[in-house]
Formats: structure tokens, sequence, C-alpha cells
């Protein structure tokens, strides 16, 4: 007869955790995982560690900030717009139609050396207002095409600039590569010519890679709209920098593409004469053309941005350290303070 | 409606009602895909992805490789059609068993053996002792002479007990063999999923009977799904079949539930969608007029002059793809990941096995953990529940002596003991009272030792304890029961059985003695139905003190007792009582009535009092539930005083006078109606102090309640945190459940019966104890659990944590969406509002699948503060109910972090990746970088505790990014060949990341810690307190008191509720029941004569509250 006696928890005080014996059979085994019981580091914002933290970022950033700010300041840069200047006083009235005619237009420009300039020395175009990011601009490529011959009819992202109006494909085809830029400079100092070294002034890896070696311009600007500079159709594309330069589209509308290297020192107060043609078409859109020679720091050309951003960010640390070390001396508060759990401070109310 | 039901006419209605075949299946083979389909897409989500995915195909606007958007798409419906193609193969599997099932049919007048499936109204039914009932069906025929045959309906009520179900009348005494050819139609009412109630008339046609209407109960069926139990064999016929039985129409597939976070989580996901359209139309006017005006100077550009029709939508729509991702496609699937392992942190937890039988929680709902932790109402069964449902004799009262109560267990005093070994009379009769007086059916098992069958749990203590006062009842043969004392074996005859009614409050039994002949009637009952009617000379008030007593002690009492019979008195009874029970009108109250002039000048034998145990822990978590804020009623089909009882002694309501109860009962509207505003008014008037009022009302007074006086029971359920239902049907608890949720509560309910399931189907989350009723509940629940004290951990560890956890979790995934999105937007910006996307596909694909995912999942096992403060301070819950961490203005600061971490990003990167560096690839992967780190910092920033795994997952993560895209940069074909590389070289590239890192962070930071420590929430302190160990862990500890009722019976606690009838009158008493209790022999209590004539199923505790 099974007639139920009390069972025996009567003597515990209450029995909210059985965690006691545990019961083989049906459990998968215990881990601390299933548990939710991992060892668990919890740190909480203590003012010491904020404020150590806050004094540790201002300590590490201003010297950065500093050497970031030398660098920038050993670059030396001369920045050079012509867009203005080469146009024929004459046409200045319409620039576009000057810049579309068939007229020479060689320009003559003069530059100073403000420092003295160690080699190498890059030149860059600089292009102002140019939206080689824009949507239509920027997909209008074909890497297939550019890579390997046989790829040669894979135009169908190249837009408007796939193929002839014969239908022959383009290589390299899309708006990129036909609107290469066609500027070109030569230097001269005290009337010496000044070497522009324009090889390997594109990626290796474009150059290896990207590029084929066994590619080769076709009806490239044949059409009826030119626009930008022709390429040679003996040379392969490997070896065509200019255009390997120019199809590494720049993200910003405003960018700085190398043109070649100057391989030798440059003296302070040097005058260095420049020839240019001044053959691309930036002004139906207003955009700025730039020359550029430019040394070069372990941080890149001259930009004070990052110096200055460090030292900012280094400066509000170090009064956000010593505003909140103020509060902290001020009004200081206790923290886990259980007076502040208003449960506690009227019982039973919610 | 009516149906007509043939019994055995194999030709008629075939087609007029479905066959027995069952089907709970969702899908056919054929309708799956497109039905799958068409379900998943009726969600607003998937419909945007699925409309983001066929634009993303045009290529003209498409930003990126539309494989990014169709291959995590694909990947997700795939997953969730599989899901629900697995759950419908096993309802397929589960009713296809019980359609092959094999069952005896009568056709054509012989026997056959057919599958459960073909059966089809009006055929005759065989079934065998342990079948399972196929159909609903009438029962025409039985193996007991009397036509009596016992039903376990577990499965369709959750109730354990044996139930006893009568041939009708018309069809008792038909011969077996006739049985196969019986011919007849019953008139019975269209298929309704009430399983009370059953209102049909059948007419068997000559030569069975003439042509007299035979009335047809719920008594004469047996309902599909329960068992045929120490009956032979039965027979019936069919009258609901296949999905229109009576469990069948109850069935229907639940609502998928949507908690309240998946709720916020669509209304933010929708504002997101608003402000995506506005960016787009923006953008998108932005974009055309920039492309009229400027672009079409850029010569290099070549827009055509004339573009065609569409042209204008263009760039909008490249606009939406490009912000597409501002919804993030990721969400969806890691919150069903993180809540699958929510689940199966609940299913692996061993804090929540139950100990005695090995029984591990278990979620079946993976989806709605959150809503655990934001619970505000729980509506909670009572017996299974909260006790144990383990009826136990405890103490007695006989004959002016307590046994008993000084050891809490009458079996083992010694007094009683010796008085059952030295033969007092007053005992042996109080013990055969015990043995006899019952419905019980002993059943002998082989090896000899009894168990009993019975259908009051009750009933089943009582008899047990008689046995082992040696008072065995042995067997029951027919109309003969044994009993079996010491040595000797006496042998009564029952002549007459007067059912236990909840009017009556009690059942009695005559019975003749066989030895001597002599006439006893025998009687048990509630103290009000039996005390009243003792002989004249009868002191009673010593058993009324003793009920009192035991009252007190949350036991439930009986009172025994006797009378002898004279011969006479009886014979003439006898016939009056035939005649009543086959009355067919008003049968009930006629048959009530005749008992009526049996019982009375009873001798009153003794009290019994039987304990419901608690179970453990059940004080202590109602207690802490209760500070945690959660709001308690208790729903319960037992009778008020008994529910009070358990009520005050769980803590439920405390005791004056800190608590105060309200009555609200009555019959009529009017007194309904009375009661209430009373009740109203004194809430209106305590709800400011901090009194602990509930109110209690009856399920009569509910029914008007609900009917009549929806708001200003509503306006009730609001003002009150606590309330006791009692007498409640299972719809009436399904009815409050559903006014709750009306009021905007999110309510949980909780129980172990079967009487549970609709009002756990119909709560936000159901909990289903899997107890001695049964599993039903258990399936049918969201949550199943061994015991009511996991509750509080199910709670406050799971569900508080779980809410934690998905709201960081979501409010994150909108925030790294959107820093990625705003990005865009202001690249837009420098590149002609073209809709140019800085990012290439595979960093934007990776970016929401690996990236900022991985990092993310890991918080499953974020803590913020240990599951020890929270157990000790469970108000903090309060954050969870009130939604503090996933609402509008959380999320704004979240948006409003992504858009200052975007333009941390963007003008950082442009600005030290400006004129020669500005190369497309390499300026987008500095920005992705960028993010991937921020990302990492924030994620950092906001875990509360780091495991190893946190570690692994954040700064591995960041470390597989750049093997990721080192990897990416070592392929020759992809876009960003030699990127990373090249990046990694420079040091600008790594001053630029600290610089993104130090200029995100650091303002986050200053402000984070400045409100942690100067504008902290109670999260915070507790936090603190928990880490640095501060006074407040041992200041507010609430360790459980020690309060389970076992301690109650030391002689101690005893004066623990004394002051009780204070307490349960009605604070403005207008009703009759104020004098309650004042009862004693002079008074008269005829309760019987004065309620009975209502004669409705409904007239329930009548006077007595």
């Amino acid at each position: 007869m099974n007639s139920s006696t009390p069972s025996s928890s009567a003597g515990g005080p209450g029995s909210a955790d059985p965690t006691g014996p545990r019961r083989s059979s049906k459990r998968p085994k215990y881990s601390r995982f299933t548990q939710q019981e991992l060892p668990a580091c919890k740190p909480i914002l203590t003012p010491k560690w904020v404020i150590s933290t806050f004094l540790l970022i201002s300590f590490i950033f201003i010297p950065i900030g500093l050497a970031s700010l030398f660098a920038s300041r050993d670059v030396v840069e001369i920045v050079h717009g012509y867009e203005t200047d080469c146009i024929p006083e004459g046409s200045r009235n319409d620039k576009v139609g000057f810049i579309q005619s068939s007229l020479d237009k060689t320009c003559n420009r003069t530059l100073r050396v403000p420092k003295e300039m160690k080699q190498p020395i890059y030149v860059y175009y600089e292009l102002d207002n140019f939206y080689q990011n824009h949507r239509r601009y920027v997909r209008s490529r074909s890497d297939h095409q550019l890579r390997s011959p046989t790829s040669e009819h894979n135009i169908g992202d190249c837009g408007p600039e796939g193929a002839t109006s014969n239908r022959t494909h383009i290589v390299p085809c899309g708006l990129i590569a036909w609107s290469l830029f066609n500027d070109t400079y030569g230097f001269t100092r005290n009337n010496q010519q000044l070497n522009i070294n324009k090889r390997d002034i594109s990626w290796k890896s474009d150059r290896d890679r990207k590029f084929g070696r066994n590619v080769y311009p076709k009806n490239f600007q044949n059409g009826m709209l030119i626009g930008g500079g022709r390429l040679n159709s003996s040379i392969p594309l490997s070896e065509q920098e200019d255009l390997i330069v120019w199809m590494r589209t720049a993200a910003l509308p405003n960018f700085r593409k190398l043109y070649g290297k100057i391989e030798v020192d440059l003296q302070a107060g040097e005058i260095i004469n420049v020839t240019l043609q001044n053959n691309y078409n930036t002004y139906s859109f207003k955009g700025k053309k730039k020359l550029v020679l430019s040394t070069t720091s372990w941080l890149g050309g001259k930009n004070s941005f990052l110096g200055i951003a460090y030292l900012t960010v280094g400066g509000m640390s170090f009064f956000l350290a010593m505003v909140f070390v103020v509060i902290y001396l001020i009004k200081p508060r206790q923290l886990g303070d259980p007076s502040y759990l208003s449960w506690n401070r009227n019982p039973g109310g919610r | 409606m009516k149906r007509f039901v043939y019994i055995n006419e194999d030709n008629l209605a075939h087609d007029l009602y479905c066959d027995n075949r069952i089907s709970n299946r969702k899908y056919t083979i054929w309708n799956f895909l497109p039905k799958n389909l068409w379900e998943q897409f009726s969600r607003f989500m998937n419909q945007y992805f699925l409309l983001i995915a066929c634009l993303q195909l045009w290529s003209l606007i498409t930003p990126v490789n539309p494989a990014s958007t169709w291959g995590p798409l694909i990947f997700i419906f795939a997953v969730s059609a599989t899901k629900e193609a697995w759950d419908d193969y096993n309802r397929y599997l589960s009713d296809k068993k019980a359609n092959e099932k094999e069952v005896w049919i009568v056709k054509q007048g012989t026997k056959k053996l057919i599958q459960a499936q073909d059966i089809r109204v009006g055929n005759l039914v065989w079934l065998r002792e342990n079948d399972e009932v196929p159909c609903d069906l009438v029962l025409l025929g039985a193996a007991d002479p009397q036509g009596i045959c016992y039903v376990e309906t577990a499965a369709l009520d959750g109730e354990t007990d044996l139930k006893t179900r009568l041939i009708p009348p018309a069809c008792v005494g038909i011969d077996f063999e006739l049985l196969h050819k019986i011919k007849g139609v019953i008139e019975c009412p269209s298929p309704d999923k009430d399983i009370r109630r059953f209102d049909a008339n059948m007419r068997l046609f000559p030569p069975f009977l003439d042509n007299d209407v035979c009335p047809l109960t719920i008594k004469n069926t047996l309902l599909q799904s329960c068992y045929l139990r120490n009956t032979e064999w039965a027979c019936g016929v069919a009258v609901y079949t296949g999905n229109e039985t009576k469990l069948g129409m109850s069935r229907g597939i639940p609502e998928p539930k949507l908690t309240a976070v998946d709720a916020m989580i669509d209304k933010l996901t929708g504002a997101i969608f608003v402000f995506q359209i506005v960016v787009v139309i923006v953008l998108g006017i932005a974009g055309n007029v920039w492309k009229d005006t400027e672009a079409r100077k850029l010569w290099y550009v070549r827009y055509p002059k004339e573009g065609p029709w569409y042209e204008l939508l263009v760039i909008p729509l490249r606009f939406e793809l490009l912000c597409s991702i501002m919804i993030p496609i990721s969400i969806k699937v890691s919150l069903d990941l993180v809540k699958s392992l929510y689940a199966k942190f609940i299913d692996w937890d061993d804090q929540m096995v139950d100990l005695e039988t090995g029984i591990r929680s278990h979620a079946a709902n993976t989806a709605i953990s959150e809503d655990l932790g934001q619970v505000e109402y729980i509506l909670t069964d009572k017996t299974g529940t909260l006790t144990e449902n383990k009826m136990i004799f405890k103490r007695c009262f006989v004959s002016g002596t307590f046994y008993g109560n000084e050891n809490g267990d009458a079996l083992t005093d010694a007094e009683l003991l010796s008085a059952v070994s030295s033969g007092s009379t007053d005992v042996i009769r109080f013990l055969k009272v015990m043995a006899i007086c019952n419905t019980v059916i002993p059943v002998q098992s082989k090896n000899g030792s009894i168990s009993y069958k019975a259908q009051s749990q009750d009933e089943e203590a009582l008899v047990r304890a008689a046995a082992r006062l040696h008072m065995v009842f042995v067997n029951k043969n027919g109309n003969f029961v044994d009993i079996k004392f010491n040595a000797s074996t006496i042998q009564y005859e029952v002549l007459d059985i007067l059912e236990f009614t909840s009017d009556r409050k009690r059942m009695s039994i005559v019975v003749k003695d066989s030895q001597s002949g002599k006439i006893i009637l025998l009687s048990k009952g509630a103290d009000e139905a039996i005390l009243p009617h003792a002989y004249t000379g009868q002191q009673v008030r010593t058993y009324a003190e003793a009920v009192e007593q035991y009252a007190q002690l949350g036991l439930r009492t009986l009172c025994l007792a006797w009378r002898e019979l004279e011969d006479e008195e009886y014979q003439e009874w006898a016939v009056m009582f035939k005649e009543a029970n086959s009355s067919l009108v008003d049968r009930e109250w006629r048959v009530a009535e005749v008992c009526q002039r049996l019982e009375h000048d009873f001798e009153i034998i003794g009290v019994a009092a039987i304990e419901d145990r608690l179970q453990d822990g059940v004080p202590e978590t109602i207690e802490t539930l209760r500070k945690a804020g959660l709001n308690f009623w208790m729903l319960t089909g037992d009778k008020q005083n008994t529910a009070i009882q358990i009520a005050l002694s769980c803590n439920f309501v405390s005791p004056e006078p800190k608590g105060q109860l309200l009555m609200i009962n009555g019959k009529t509207e009017d007194e309904v109606c009375r009661n209430l505003e009373r009740v109203l008014l004194t809430m209106r008037i305590t709800s400011s102090e901090p009194k602990d009022v509930a109110f209690v009302i009856d399920g009569w007074a509910l029914e008007i309640a609900l009917k009549h006086y929806r708001k200003a029971f509503t306006e009730l359920a609001i003002l009150s945190r606590t309330a006791i239902c009692c007498r409640v049907t299972p719809s009436q608890k399904a009815q409050l459940v559903e006014l709750l949720k009306s009021c905007d509560y999110r309510t949980l309910a909780i129980g172990d019966g079967g009487n549970d399931v609709r009002m756990i189907q119909q709560a936000d989350i159901g909990v289903g104890i899997s107890g001695r009723e049964g599993l039903q509940a258990a399936r049918a629940a969201d949550y199943s659990i061994g015991k009511f004290r996991f509750l509080k951990r199910l709670i406050l560890v799971h569900g508080r944590y779980s809410y934690n956890r998905t709201a960081f979790l979501s409010q994150y995934s909108f925030y790294k969406s959107l820093l990625i999105c705003f990005i865009q937007i202001f690249f837009s910006f420098i590149s002609g509002v073209s809709g140019t996307s800085l990012f290439n596909s595979v960093s934007l694909m990776a970016y929401n699948v690996f990236y900022t995912s991985v990092p993310v999942l890991v918080s499953v096992l974020d803590k913020d503060l240990s599951e020890r403060t929270v157990m000790q301070h469970p108000q903090i819950l309060f954050y969870c109910q009130a939604g503090r961490l996933l609402n509008p203005s959380t999320f704004a600061g979240w948006f409003g972090r992504s858009l200052f971490h975007a333009i941390v990003v963007f003008v950082i990167t442009i600005h030290s990746y400006a004129f020669e560096k500005s190369e497309m690839e390499e300026v987008s992967m500095v920005a992705l970088s960028g993010c991937i780190w921020l990302q990492a910092f924030v994620v950092a920033l906001e875990t509360n505790s780091f495991t190893i795994l946190q570690h692994l997952a954040i700064w591995g993560n960041l470390v597989g990014f750049y093997v990721i895209n080192w990897i990416v940069s070592a392929l020759p074909s992809s876009g960003m060949y030699t990127i990373m590389f090249r990046l990694c070289r420079q040091p600008s590239y790594w001053i630029t990341m600290i610089l993104i890192v130090a200029g995100g962070m650091g303002p986050v930071l200053a402000l984070k810690y400045f409100r942690y420590t100067y504008r902290s929430s109670k999260i915070n302190i507790l936090q603190q307190a928990e880490r640095l160990g501060g006074p407040i862990l041992s200041l507010g500890n609430i360790e459980p008191q020690s309060r389970s009722l076992e301690k109650d019976l030391s002689p101690l606690s005893i004066s623990l509720p004394k002051n009780r009838n204070p307490v349960y009158e009605p604070l403005l008493s207008d009703s009759p029941n104020s004098t309650r209790r004042s009862f004693g022999p002079g008074v008269p209590f005829d309760f019987f004569q004065s309620q009975s004539r209502l004669s409705s199923s409904y007239s329930r505790n009548c006077k007595d509250n």
C-alpha cells in the first residue's frame, strides 16, 4: 500500500536552488557553457579606469600628432594651377572652343623651387571637380578585356564606349579609358632637360596581372567623339603606364595622379621651366588642372590632416580627463550606493 | 442546426458528414511550395527583401552584384521552409498513426475490423478495455449489467481520474446479441467544442423500444481520445467523426506568438523604412537635379541627350538599392539563431531540473524568450500548479479527540493507532465511512497489492489512509464491497449511491450489512453540507471548531457522518429515489431533493483533514516575483475557501493588516453589479496606499461581470494586482487572459492540467507544469517546467537575459547597417549623387554576414548582472517589463551613434586618403576597416561580462577580417587584388585606424561613463555594487524565508493566519455572507432548500460565499 509519507524536505530552509547532487541519466553533460557559467571578467567604468584611459590616449596621440605634422611639413611641394594661364588671352572667353580646336596648345610655365627637394621628386597632375567616381563612369570598363586578348568581346559594362559604330570592339573599352588624361609635361632646368622617368609609375600588380602583356589597343579613339588621349597601338597595355594609372579610378572628385618621377635633387631657388601641352578638356565642367611636384615622407605626401586630427583628439582627451578629475573631486559619488535604489528607500513600493 | 444520426444505417449519411480522418496538417506535397512561400511573403520584411533582390537584377541600377542579396535571401527562405516542412511531416506521421489504428465496428450485423479513419457517422463502434476512443460516440451498451463504464479523459481535459459513463436508459438491458442490430435515430447538435455539454435525444426503432424519446447528456458519451478503463467492453454509435469531434473542434493550430520585442523591432523597422524612403526621395531628386545641371557638362560621363521614359526613376532606384541594407537582412537570421540558443539554455539549465522526477525544463517555443522578461501578469492555476496535487490524509477529529495534532500526521499518531487496535466504536465507524463512502474502485494486481482508481483525489486519500489504519477496502464486486478489518472481512451491499454534486457538496451511500442486515447511510461532505443536518441532540460546535482549525492550517476538511436507517424508511425512500432518477424533467434537482429527505439527523462521526501540500518554494517564488513587479491572478476550479487558504499560505495575498480581500459574488446581475462597484470603490481608495488588496470572484459572478460589466471589470483588473477567481471554467480562464491582453498587458499563464490548455494557448506565454495531471498542459505550452518554483528562474534569469540580449542585438544590428549605409550616403555627395557604391560587393555581403554578425552573436553569453544579484533584487526586472532597453528613445541613441560614427569614419578617411592616395579600392577598404574597428569596440564597450568566447569573437573577428581580406587580396581576379597588402604596409593606414577608433569611441566612452557614474540606472548601481562588493549585497537581502506548509504544521505557526475571519469578510459587506460561519446547532442552515431550485448547472457555492 502506497500511502505517502511526508517528504523529507521539511528541514531545509527554502529550496530554491537545487544545485545539489546531480542525477546522471537523462542529462547532457554539465558544462559551464550550457549553464551560462563561463568565467567572465566584468569590467565596469570606474573613474580611475576611465580617466587613465583618456590620459593614455592623450599621451599617445599628442606625440604621434606632432610626428605626423613634422613629417607633413618636411614634404616640399610645388603646386601650379595652369588651367586658365595656358589658354591664350584671346580665347579665354571661349575656353571650351579653344580646347576642342586643333590649335597649338603648347604652353610654357616656370616654377620656383622653394626648398631643397630630394629625389625622387614625384610629378603629379591634379584634377579638381572631376568625377572619376561617377557611377556611369566608374563601372564603364572591362577588366577581362584588359587582362587577356581572348576576352576582347567582353564589353558588357563598357557603356557608350564599348564598340565602334560599325560594331567592332574597342580595346580598351569603356569611358575611363576613353577619357584618358593627355596633357604632357616637359621640364628644363637651366635650359637643361630634366629627365622624367615614366616607368614604374603604376602599380606593379596592375602591370603584371591586370593589364595583359599581349593586349594591344584596337579601334581606340576612332569613333565620332574623341575623348582624351590616344594610345600607341603597337605597345601592349601592360606597358601603357599612363593608362594604367588613369584607370585606377579616384574615390574623390579632387585627385592627383602620378605623371612621372624626377630622379635628381632640386635646390632651393632653382627655376624650372615647364613646357606643357594643354590638351585635356576640363573647361566644359570648370575643372581645375594643376601640376604638382612633391617629395614624400613616411606618411606620404603633404597632408597635415592626420597631424592636426591627432593633436585635436589628444587634446580633447586630456581635457576630458581633466574634467572628469574635477567632477570626481568636486562631486564624489560612491559607486554602487544602495541608497540610490528606489526600492530600498520605500520598501514594498514599486 | 441539428444533425440526425441513424444508428447502424450503412447507406445513409455517408456523404453528409466527413469520415474519421484526422488531419492536423497545414500543407500537402503539392501546395507546400506556393503556400509556404505565400506565408513567408506575407511578412513585410520578406516582401521588402524580395523587392530589393528583384530590383538588383536590373544591372542599370544595381550598385553591387545581385548575388549579395539573393544568396542570403534564398538561404533564409530555405531554412524556414525546411523547418515548416519538418514540423508538418511530423504532424502527418502522428495523424497517420491515429488514422490507421484498427477498430471494431459493426457492419451489416457483423463485427469487422477497419481502420479508424474509415469510421462513418452512424457506425457502431466496439471498444475493449484500455482502447482509445476513436471518435465521439454515444454509448449504447457496456459489459456492466447496469450500463456503467469508466473512462479516463486525461487527453481531453487533463483530469486523470476515472469518470463514469452511463448507457442511456433506453438501451439498458438490451441483449449483447441484439446490440448488433440496434436501429434508431439520434438527434444531436452540430459539432461544437464544448466538452461538457451534449444535449441530444435518441429514439430507438422497433423492435427495441416504443417511440419514446430518450434524452442524452454528456454522461452518455464517449469522446474521442478518452480511454476505456475497468470495463470489459463497450459499444457506441459514432456521432461526430474526424475533425468534427469535440476534440477536433477545439484543436486548431495556435496562432504563432509574436513577442513584444518582435513587435517593437517591427515598429522600428517600419520607422527605418520610412527614413529610408525619405533619404531615397531626397537623394533621388538631388541626383536628378545634379544630373541635369552638372553631369551633362561632364563630357566624360556621356549622358545621352534623351533617356528612356524611366530615366527619372533610375537614380532614386539606385539609391533605394544602396540604402536597402539599412534594414539588415541578417537581423532575422541572427535573431532566430540567438533565440534558439536562449531556448537551449533553458533546456540545458541544471537548476531547473525536477530532482524527483528528473524532468528538465523545456522550451517548446523557441521564439518568445524575451517575452518572459516582459511579463506583467501571471495567471496561475492552483491545484497541481501551486500545490503538489497529492492529497494526503493528515489529521482527524473523532468524538472529541484531535488526532495527528502533535506530530502532524494522524497515521502515525500513537493515540489513534491504539484507539484502532482497542476497537473504539467511534474510530471504527469513522474508518468505515472513510473506506466505504466513496466511488473508488480497488484494483487488485497479480501480486496481491491493491491500487485504487478514484474519481477524486480526496476519496483516494481517505481510502488509502483507512487502509493504513487496517480498514482495507479490498474488493468491489458488483454491488458488494468487501472490507478487511484486521483479520476479518466484512461485506456490505451497496444499495444506493447519492452522488456528489457541487450543489449538494456531499455524497452519501446506503449500504446493507450483509451479516446483520442493518441498513446504514454513510455520508461525507463539506462542513456546511453536513453539520447543519446533525440530529438534534448532537453538539456540533466542537466539530465546527475542528473544521475551523484545520482550515486555518490550509487543510481540506471533510465531515463524516452516518445514520442507521429503519428498513421501512429506506424502502419508502428507495421508491422515490428510483422514481426521481428516472424522471426526464429536472432530474438533477429532483434527485437532489429526494436525497435531502434521507440525509438528515446525521450522527456526526468526525472530521477528516486532507492536505494538498504546496510545492516546494512556492511562497518564496511568488514573493520574489511579486517584488519583481509581477501581478498574480489565481484561476482555479476549486472552491473559494480552499483557494483563499492556498492563496494565504503561498504569499499570494498578505494577511491583515497589510492585505485585504474583497469579494465579488452574487447570482444576479444586480448583485454582481453592486458588488463590483463596491469593490471598485474600495480599490480606488486604497490604490494610493501601499496596501495589498485583492479581489475574489467566483465563476458565476465572473460570467455576469464579463458579459454585462466588462468595462468595470476591466478597470478592476487594471487596478488590482492580485485576484483570485474560483470556480472558473477553462474557457473563462481563457477569457480572463484575453481581457488582460486587451489591456495591453503581457500575460503568462501557468497550469498543469488539460483545463488550463486554453488559457495557456491564449496567453502571450504559456507555461505548463509537467505534473501529475499528465502532460497535456506541458505539451500545449511554450515552456514546460517541472515545478512552479522554476518560474522564478525562468522569468528572472532566462527571460531577463533574453530580453537584454535581444535588445542589444537588434539595435546593434540596425546600428551597424545604418553605419555603412550612412557612409554610402555621404559618399554619394562626393560622387555626383549618382549612386556609386563606395564598397564592393564582397565587402558589403561579408560585412553583414561575417564581420559584424559574429561578434554580436556571442552577446548571448552576456550577463549584465549575475544571477544571484537579480534574484536578490528582482525589482530590476522592471527595466525589462517597461521595455527600457529597447524603445524608440534607446533606438534613437543607436541611430545617433551610427550617424556619428559614419561621419567620423568618412571624414577621417577622405581627408587622410586624399590627393594622390584617393584610389577607390583603397579608400573603400580604409573606410570598411574603420567600420570594423569601430564596431568591435562598440561591442566591447556594450559587453558587460567578457568570457573567453566574447574575446575570441570580438578580437578574433577583427583578425578574421584581415585574414579574409588578405585572402581576397591575393586573388588576381578580384577587384581588390593586392589592396589589403598595400594598406597594411602603410603607416598612415594604421594611424588612420587608431584615429578612427579614438575619435569614434572617445565621446561614446565619455558619455557612457558620465551616465554610468552620475546618472546611473538601477542596473548600473547594482553592477557597481556587485563588482565592487559594496554593502548592497547584504542590505537588500531577501533570502527565502522558510515558510513552507510543513512548518505550519508545527504548533508554533498554527497561529499564523489566526485572525482569519476579519480578513476575509468583505470590507463594505452588504451580502448575506457576513453572517457566515456563525452557524451552530441552533442556527438552521438549510442551504439546500433555499438554493437548489435555481437548478442551473451553475448554482454552485450558493450562500456560502
